[in-house]
Order: C-alpha cells, then sequence, then structure tokens
C-alpha cells in the first residue's frame, strides 16, 4: 500500500518536474500575479516539409490564448500553452512515434486540459488512444481523416469509449464526395480517372471520392496508385490519356502529387486535374511551377473564411502580428482555441474542478460562436457544420510564386448533396 | 489515341526511362567488374549528382521553367551543366573509394559492401539534413518541343534523354575497349594480381573506375533532372534499386549488359503498367528479375562478358 502510494507520489513528482522544465523551456514565463492557471497543449509538426501550415496553425492557437488572457484569463485562470513539435529529423516531416511521446506528455500533465492540434491525420492516429486513456480532449483544426472519429474504429482510436478527437474542419468522408458533386455539377464531369497516393490519408479520401462519383452517375475509367518513391508516372498518366477522361482526381498529399501534377501536364495538359486539401501547400506552387500548377482545383475542409468580410478585422490583426496571411486552418485553429477557452469558462462556472474529464465533457456539449460560425460537435467529436471548399490555382504575378493565399483562387462550396 | 498508339508511346517513355537507369547501372557493373563490389553508395550519388545540377544550372541564371533558351546558348547551358555535374559526382566518388573504401580493400567478406550502405545513408541524410525535405523545381531551359499532337506525342526532353545517354555510353564503351586505361581496366577485371605483376596500378584502375562510374551517375541525375523537372532527397533509392536489377539483369560486371538491362527494365515498367495495374510494377519487374537469374544466374548476356572476356 504505502509502497505504491510512494510511486504514485514519486511519478506525480516526475510528471510536474518534466512539465515544468517544458514549460521553462518552450513558452514565455507566466505573467507574475496570476494565481490559478491551466495550460492548454499545442502539438504540431513545426519543423520539415509540413512546418509552414503547421506554423500558421499554431499562430491561429496562440493568437485566440493571448487574447483571452490580455482580458485577464478565463473564469480566474491564466492559460498557459505547452507547444510540442510533432516532426522529426528523420522522418523530415510529421511522425506518428513522437506525435504519440507528446500526446504523452499532454496527459501525464494534470495541468494540461485540453490540446489543440495535431495538423496531420497519421499523428492524430497515433495520439488519439493516449488521449482516450487519459480522457484529455484534442480539437484538431486540420486532420481530416474520418477513420479516427469514426464509431466502426472506436475499438483502436478511443478504447475508453467517450469522444476525445474533436474536429473544426470536417473529414475525408465529406471531403471527397462534395468535391464529386461539384465537379459533376460544376465543372461538367462525366467521366474520371482516379489515383490514390497509397498512404491512408489518400486512399481513404479517394475511395470516398469514387464511391460518390458513381452514385451520382459520373463514369469510373479506373482508380490506379501512384507509388510516392516513385519519381516515373508518365506510364500512370499516358494510360490514363488514351481513356479520355474528363479530369483525373488525385487522393494524396504531396510526395507523390507534385510530379503528378507535374508529369500530368506534360502529358494531358487539358484534363482537369482535382484534389482535396493533400494538393492544397505551397509545394504545388514552389517545386511543380507555373504553367504546369495552373488550374488545379483543390478543396479544404472548412468554410473559407479569409476573405470573408466579416473576418477582415481578424486577418489584419493576425498578419500585423504575425507577419504572415492566415490561412484557413489558421481560422479553424484560432476556433479550436475559442472552444476550448469557453468550455474552461463553462467549467468553472458550473463549479467542477477544472481538469481533463470535465473540459472534455463541455467540449462534447459546446456550442460555441467562432470566425466560421457555430460550432458544436456530434457524440464521435465531428463538427456538425461540413462545408468543403474549392480552390483553383491561377497564377497572380502580384504576388510571390509559393504565396498559397493569393496563388490559390477561391472559387465556392462543393455542395453535400448534387443537383440532380 | 488508339491502342497501337497507346504502346507506341509507352515504349517512348519506357526507353526513355530505361536510358536513366542504363546510365545508372553502368557505375554498378563497372565497379563489380573490377573489385566484385556491390557499391550501394552508387544510388545516392545519383541523387547529389542531380542536386549538383540543379545548382549549377541556376548558378547559370536559370529559375524553374521561366528561362527558355534555344540554338547555341541551349547547348552551351547543357554541356557546361552536363560536364560540370559530372566532374564533380566523379569527385564524389572518388572520394568515397578514397576514405571508406580503400582502407577495407582486401578484407574479406561483405564489410566493403556494408560500408557503401553505410556511406549512401550518410549522403542521404547529410542532404536531407541541409537541403530538406522539400521536393524542388528543377530548371530546364529546354523549349516544349512536341511532335504529333492527337497520337503519339514526342518530346524534345525524350530525344534528349537518348541523346546524352547514347553518347556517354558509347564513349565509355570506346574507351573501355581502345585506350590504355580502359584495357588496364580489363586486365584488372580479368585478374587483379597478375595486373598488377605486369605494371597496372590497380589503386589508380579502381580510381577511375570510381570517377567514371560516379560521373555517370551525375549525368543520369541531371537528365533525370531536366526529364521530369523534379528532383528531391529521396531519388536515389527507387531508381538506384532499378538500375541494380538492370545491371543484374543484364550480367552484373557486363557493361553492353547493363545498358540493354537498363531499357529493358524501363520497357518492363512502361509496357507492364499500361496492360496490368501500375500499382503491380515492382511485382512485374522483380518477378522477371527472379525468372531470368532462376533460368540464366549469370543474367541475360552472361557475367562478366566483356570486361572478363
Amino acid at each position: 500500500m504505502t509502497s505504491i502510494r510512494r510511486r504514485l507520489l514519486l511519478a506525480t513528482a516526475l510528471g510536474a518536474g518534466v512539465s515544468l522544465a517544458i514549460a521553462g523551456l518552450g513558452g514565455p514565463t507566466p505573467a507574475q500575479g496570476a494565481e490559478k492557471s491551466v495550460t492548454i497543449g499545442i502539438d504540431l509538426p513545426l519543423t520539415g516539409a509540413d512546418a509552414e501550415g503547421a506554423t500558421r496553425i499554431k499562430y491561429g492557437a496562440e493568437m485566440a490564448i493571448d487574447e483571452a488572457n490580455a482580458k485577464g484569463g478565463v473564469a480566474g485562470y491564466k492559460l498557459d500553452m505547452m507547444t510540442l513539435n510533432d516532426a522529426t529529423a528523420s522522418a523530415g516531416q510529421y511522425d506518428p512515434a513522437q506525435a504519440a511521446t507528446n500526446a504523452k506528455k499532454f496527459v501525464s500533465d494534470p495541468n494540461v486540459v485540453a490540446a489543440i492540434g495535431p495538423e496531420m491525420s497519421g499523428a492524430g492516429k497515433a495520439m488519439a488512444p493516449i488521449l482516450s486513456a487519459g480522457d484529455l480532449a484534442i480539437i484538431t483544426p486540420s486532420s481530416t481523416n474520418p477513420d479516427i472519429t469514426d464509431p466502426k474504429f472506436a475499438g483502436q482510436f478511443r478504447p475508453a469509449g467517450k469522444a476525445i478527437y474533436f474536429r473544426t474542419v470536417t473529414t475525408d468522408a465529406y471531403q471527397g464526395p462534395n468535391m464529386a458533386n461539384y465537379m459533376r455539377d460544376t465543372l461538367k464531369m462525366k467521366s474520371v480517372y482516379i489515383l490514390d497516393d497509397s498512404g491512408a490519408y489518400g486512399v481513404g479520401i479517394a475511395n470516398a471520392y469514387e464511391g460518390q462519383a458513381k452514385k451520382i452517375g459520373v463514369k469510373v475509367l479506373g482508380h490506379d496508385q501512384l507509388n510516392p518513391k516513385e519519381a516515373d508516372y508518365t506510364t500512370a498518366l499516358t494510360k490514363i490519356k488514351a481513356l479520355n477522361p474528363d479530369a483525373v482526381y488525385y487522393g494524396g498529399v504531396a510526395g507523390a502529387g507534385v510530379k503528378f501534377v507535374k508529369q500530368s501536364y506534360d502529358v494531358m495538359p487539358k484534363t482537369i486535374k482535382a484534389g482535396g486539401d493533400g494538393v492544397f501547400g505551397p509545394e504545388y506552387l514552389s517545386a511543380v511551377g507555373f504553367p504546369a500548377a495552373e488550374g488545379l482545383y483543390a478543396t479544404n475542409a472548412s468554410p473559407h473564411v479569409t476573405e470573408d468580410p466579416a473576418a477582415q478585422e481578424w486577418v489584419k490583426r493576425y498578419s500585423e502580428r504575425y507577419k504572415v496571411q492566415p490561412d484557413d486552418y489558421a481560422i479553424t485553429a484560432y476556433d479550436a482555441a475559442l472552444v476550448i477557452i469557453d468550455s474552461i469558462k463553462r467549467v468553472a462556472a458550473s463549479g467542477k474542478p477544472v481538469n481533463h474529464s470535465n473540459v472534455r465533457d463541455a467540449i462534447q456539449s459546446a456550442k460555441v460562436k467562432t470566425l466560421q460560425g457555430e460550432v458544436s460537435f456530434d457524440e464521435n467529436g465531428d463538427i456538425n457544420s461540413r462545408v468543403v471548399s474549392v480552390f483553383q490555382i491561377k497564377h497572380n504575378p502580384k504576388y510571390p510564386v509559393d504565396d498559397i493565399i493569393h496563388q490559390y483562387k477561391y472559387i465556392g462550396v462543393a455542395p453535400q448533396s448534387p443537383a440532380s | 489515341m488508339t491502342f497501337g498508339d497507346v504502346l507506341i508511346q509507352q515504349v517512348i517513355n519506357g526507353v526513355s526511362l530505361g536510358a536513366i537507369y542504363s546510365l545508372l547501372a553502368l557505375g554498378f557493373t563497372m565497379v563489380y567488374g573490377i573489385i566484385e563490389l556491390i557499391n550501394f553508395a552508387h544510388f545516392n550519388v545519383f541523387m547529389v549528382g542531380s542536386f549538383l545540377a540543379m545548382y549549377i544550372l541556376e548558378a547559370l541564371g536559370l529559375n524553374g521553367q521561366n528561362v527558355i533558351l534555344t540554338g547555341f546558348p541551349l547547348v552551351g547551358v547543357l554541356a557546361v551543366a552536363l560536364v560540370g555535374t559530372m566532374l564533380l559526382s566523379g569527385a564524389l566518388g572518388v572520394l568515397i573509394e578514397r576514405t571508406a573504401l580503400r582502407p577495407l580493400r582486401g578484407v574479406p567478406g561483405t564489410a566493403a559492401m556494408i560500408t557503401t550502405i553505410g556511406v549512401s545513408y550518410i549522403l542521404f541524410n547529410l542532404v536531407l539534413l541541409t537541403i530538406g525535405a522539400d521536393a524542388f523545381n528543377f530548371p530546364n531551359p529546354m523549349p516544349k518541343v512536341r511532335w504529333g499532337e492527337a497520337g503519339v506525342v514526342l518530346q524534345l526532353r525524350e530525344v534528349l534523354v537518348w541523346i546524352v545517354a547514347f553518347l556517354l555510353m558509347a564513349g565509355l564503351n570506346y574507351f573501355v575497349r581502345h585506350t590504355k586505361m580502359g584495357k588496364a581496366m580489363q586486365a584488372t577485371a580479368q585478374d587483379q594480381e597478375a595486373a598488377r605483376m605486369m605494371g597496372v596500378e590497380v589503386d589508380r584502375v579502381v580510381m577511375i573506375t570510381f570517377f567514371l562510374g560516379s560521373a555517370l551517375a551525375g549525368a543520369a541525375g541531371l537528365v533525370f533532372g531536366l526529364y521530369y523537372n523534379y528532383t528531391n532527397f529521396a531519388i536515389g533509392y527507387t531508381a538506384g534499386l532499378r538500375a541494380f536489377t538492370a545491371a543484374v539483369l543484364g550480367g552484373i560486371g557486363n557493361i553492353p549488359g547493363a545498358m540493354i538491362g537498363g531499357v529493358i527494365i524501363g520497357l518492363i515498367e512502361s509496357l507492364g503498367g499500361q496492360l496490368l495495374e501500375v500499382r503491380w510494377t515492382d511485382v512485374i519487374i522483380f518477378s522477371v528479375l527472379v525468372l531470368v537469374l532462376v533460368f540464366r544466374p549469370s543474367g541475360l548476356f552472361g557475367r562478366a562478358a566483356v570486361t572478363k572476356s
């Protein structure tokens, strides 16, 4: 009995020591005088290939937290941040193993009451079971793989039962199919060839797209897989060209995507090319270059807010403060922080202790007015609004080539149900 | 496009791809022919070569596909890039040989081969950590010239790949068969001890072999970049593995075997992808390799038909 208690004590002391050390190394030192504080964890791939988008997301979350602190904190609590990087040098991008380590750090720190992140679904899959065991909620501003919140996979991603993985974006279960609707209705696509990059995200979104395309009467001429390690896709593209589809839909991220876009411009410059949020990124501008990148369609799993007149005051604040333009996932990150702040407030107001479980429950029942509108979640943690925005690359020579805000032009919402 | 057109197009694709594999396979086969070492560092000498070529082209004022040259300036820029890349890559090959492999000469077993795997990883990680994991838009000054818009399309970049690969391979063949150093290489390949006794400086021969093999890998890096307008720290692995397969297929140690083996692998890749599915590419390539090795263990053209004749 005593030995167990002693061990527990030791573990708590160790945990607190680690978190103190991290807080001391990482963020700003807490302001003097604040009596009570809680910590919001942030997990993002802040270095490597995903760094640019991750940094925009981080700024979005940070801004909401700093603004709340500037107003005197939340219900008497000062908000601290524990920002962890889930990218590693050996992966060169996000690393699921590092994401899992970070999740353990969040869970082991009783002061962390909720977290924001990760950017990538692969990291989310590694974090979810650990967060579930610790009953700690995380809100992702950008990871869209539906499996993580799908009740079919609850045993894998939330073994403890309750939803802990919340999203301020919708999932690929809508991103793919809505784009199929858009391409048939607006781009007049009658036939399509589908490619994916054999990764979890790519296969998922491509299959969801294919299912919907078939359902709404688009002829699917084939579905093949590109190996992201391979350099040559001309074989696949020549084959597709011979089938003469109206469009090619690519499910996947930049690894294979950059080569796909580049080479398909050589083989079939006139065919419509489209993808999900995996083809929304600076590589498609800098590494593909113009004119090859011109005309590529991409989607985002959130409403397009950065050009919304009502959000302009916010956009100005963000860009003045961080010297970069926000993208829509900076908005969803800001929204995620607003949801957490609101939830902490409600827990404190109810008189219950502000801890993992109570904040999770409050997030589950959140109805928060945010930049993208009212955010609320279903019982699995998915956002109730399911807006997918469509963008197209249109070269704007006034801005730098790799400026994703100005080279991707917003062209509308992909409808959840097709016009029949 | 009729089915016939598609097949012809895939042959064009396959031969272009195969030409790059051939250039790369030559380096494997030459080193193996001389010192019976499989040099895995070759994969990433090729990758480094593509970055060297990119920096040389950028130093010459090119940027992405924005600068288009024709006539003499085009040939001049490409020639400077080719020579520069080959010299630097060759020097890298010599450096690897001198620092990591020569001290192990004569050590029995697989020590040297394992060392080349280590060197390969060092090159890979050096590029990853200094240049990063991004994909790069490889500069290409070639105008977009295409012949035959509706059916079979032949592009200038494909013709360029063929010409460069053909000239380099013809040059190498001439060098090995008709120059004094080439004959010294053949002699060393046949019997190192006897060659040494006849006054051949074996260390020098090995060094020149590494220089030539790595220079060809650099040339392959340049051609790869011009063909795909793309490079990345990870390009060495897949291309290197296919090129190695090409060398084994042609009979490792056999120079014409490597050339033809490369083109055969390229054709298997493109026609296999066309007739089956692209996702099956690796299965098809390596099945062919296994079949060839089962029925002709020394490769299609026999191990060392020329270098060890």
